[in-house]
């Protein structure tokens, strides 16, 4: 039986079906479970053995839908449902034998009943999902085989260049209105990539209250490990600093040198990929944690902070497209990169253009991409794969999902295409609207895979009724330039008012500006936890909760 | 049959019907519509409403299929 689900609820039965599953129970979904074949792309259909083109038994007609009664399996067209019932009593139940639905013929209406669906469903072989567990790897080494491996573009390590700005203002003005923790970075070289990153990080509730609340202690961590480098204490130290109550506008220059001792390959003054950044930090605080924690610990599920907070689970369903058995694969990720929904760019194999003239073509949105993200994309006859039923390679079609969202919903816009003819890369700057609050639930794999299937009435994975889907925004990080220069600036949005972070300095802004600006990486966090972030920002008192450690800068 | 499926989910002809549908069900109510309702708005739209490009191509492929047959 399925388990109740909160975006779904189960059609009430009219009173024919409760009166037919009284009297017959499931006998006759049994009686038609060998009767039914499933077809790919999530159909089913009805195939009676002994004759060939099904036809109604009142007027031998064979066009339209046709109708099998389950209790004396004569067939009818939709004109002779009627005269069937009539004729024999009590077969007010027929199903509808090219879809496999489940019909009322005195309600002249189809029903629904989740026992029906868990048959038709027994026959579409899902397979055995298999939980792919890293458990050595590192997040960075996981991630660099799923982009290897899923994304046909390549992701070059984006160099932005940047004319080196000269940082002679210091504003001190006393901003003791803004909220605690809203503190500039200076910019020490090209750094706006790492500011930008960091002020959406500073500000991520769970994170933040796990940093303030000494969720990571320094004496213990150096008494442990030893070890000299520790991102996690870095970044403790930031939070301190940003978070001291001075508003004069603070140099991450500790934090930079750290962050290049983890990542040499990114080391330089040149400008990087504020995504790169994310990812590669990310990696640092799961590294040192997984180092110093206990090996043998197999509870699955990561506890470092980074995970915790951005770690979420994808399913990725491969079906084969001649028996239609799918297979199956959860991949843990940290964020979720989409590509842009650029209805305009024309690669040269779309032949079939939207004919629609009163299509908005013009407007990417962001659940366009999301939509496009979770769409059933046809791997080319390159990519072929094995399918174990079939023995043999077969074309096949992968839909993704989500099985499970992350307390911070990390979006990352791909914004460079790479033109294989040109063999080049360029920036996309085409505008992409998003929203302010998100429901993600036509994401979740219950959702889509329940689509996938006509939206049958049947238990997914990850069908339990508490998912939290409502995520709410707090941190834009928006580009402007090119792939080779630019700059990045922070939207943050705090006590619902927006303030642009743009290296050191910090202005309120509109949130029409939000709005109209060039997002790149966008943080939504859930709902739950904003609202309550917000509580907790204007509760806590101006002065630092802990100026034993940090003398105040003067 | 899959291959007219298919090309009509790429023309976006299904979105459209969807939409029609939608519309259909919001003005009589959600409760007040039978699947047969539906069946018998949409089909005199969705007829009318495909494309020449399918139509030609579906056609040039039975064509080809009896000429093959007949031999």
């Amino acid at each position: 039986m399925s388990s109740r689900n909160p975006s779904y609820t189960n059609p009430k039965p009219c009173k024919h079906l409760e009166d037919y599953k009284l009297r017959h129970g499931l006998s006759g979904y049994k009686s038609i479970q060998k009767h039914l074949k499933a077809t790919p792309h999530g159909r089913t259909s009805v195939e009676m053995l002994n004759t060939g083109v099904p036809r109604c038994n009142s007027c031998n007609g064979f066009q339209g839908r046709l109708y099998l009664c389950l209790i004396c399996n004569s067939v009818s067209c939709l004109d002779h449902t009627l005269l069937h019932i009539q004729s024999e009593d009590g077969h007010d139940l027929a199903v509808d034998i090219e879809r496999a639905e489940l019909y009322c013929c005195v309600c002249c209406d189809q029903v629904y009943d989740p026992d029906f669906d868990k048959v038709v469903m027994s026959k579409h072989n899902m397979g055995v999902p298999r939980g792919d567990k890293h458990g050595d790897e590192s997040i960075g080494e996981r991630l660099v085989k799923r982009r290897r491996l899923g994304l046909g573009v390549a992701e070059e390590l984006v160099d932005l260049k940047k004319s080196k700005q000269l940082v002679s203002m210091r504003d001190r003005r006393d901003k003791s209105c803004y909220p605690l923790g809203l503190r500039g970075l200076n910019n020490l070289g090209s750094t706006c990539f790492m500011n930008s990153v960091l002020q959406a990080l500073l500000h991520a509730p769970p994170f933040r209250n796990y940093f303030l609340s000494e969720g990571h202690n320094h004496e213990a961590c150096r008494r442990r490990s030893g070890d000299r480098l520790c991102l996690s204490c870095d970044i403790d130290v930031v939070f301190s600093a940003m978070f001291s109550g001075d508003r004069a506008p603070y140099s991450p220059a500790h934090f930079l040198y750290s962050w290049w001792q983890h990542s040499a390959n990114l080391a330089s003054y040149e400008q990087q990929d504020a995504h790169e950044f994310f990812i590669s930090v990310l990696d640092g605080i799961h590294e040192k944690e997984d180092k110093s924690r206990n090996r043998n610990r197999d509870s699955g599920d990561c506890q470092c902070i980074a995970h915790r907070v951005f770690s979420g689970l994808l399913r990725s369903d491969v079906t084969c497209m001649t028996c239609g058995s799918t297979s199956t694969t959860y991949d843990p990720c940290v964020d979720i990169s989409v590509d842009l929904d650029t209805s305009n760019f024309s690669p040269t194999d779309i032949v079939n253009k939207r004919s629609k003239p009163n299509e908005n073509s013009s407007i990417s949105t962001l659940l366009g991409c999301l939509d496009l993200f979770t769409r059933q994309e046809k791997l080319g006859s390159e990519q072929k794969l094995f399918c174990e039923t079939c023995q043999e390679m077969r074309d096949s079609v992968k839909q993704m999902s989500i099985r499970r969202l992350p307390l911070v919903l990390c979006l990352h816009i791909k914004r460079f295409e790479h033109s294989p003819v040109r063999k080049m890369s360029r920036k996309i700057d085409r505008y992409l609207q998003f929203p302010f609050s998100l429901d993600m639930t036509p994401y979740l794999s219950s959702s889509i895979v329940r689509n996938r299937f006509g939206n049958r009435i049947f238990s997914v994975e990850g069908d339990e009724s508490d998912i939290i889907t409502d995520f709410e925004i707090f941190a834009v990080v928006t580009h402007s330039g090119t792939l080779e220069s630019g700059h990045y600036v922070t939207y943050l949005r705090l006590r619902n008012r927006w303030y642009k972070c743009d290296d050191a300095w910090i202005t309120e802004v509109d949130e029409e500006i939000v709005r109209a600006s060039q997002c790149y990486m966008m943080f939504y966090v859930q709902k739950m936890l904003y609202q309550k972030a917000d509580e907790d920002l204007s509760s806590l008192p101006l002065s630092p909760r802990r100026d034993a450690y940090l003398p105040i800068a003067g | 049959m899959e291959l007219l499926r298919e090309r009509l989910v790429e023309c976006g002809w299904k979105d459209e019907m969807k939409a029609i549908c939608r519309a259909f069900i919001k003005k009589k109510g959600r409760n007040n519509v039978t699947v047969d309702d539906l069946v018998h708005v949409i089909t005199p739209k969705g007829r009318a409403s495909v494309p020449d490009s399918i139509k030609a191509e579906l056609l040039q492929r039975i064509r080809k299929f009896l000429v093959s047959a007949a031999l």
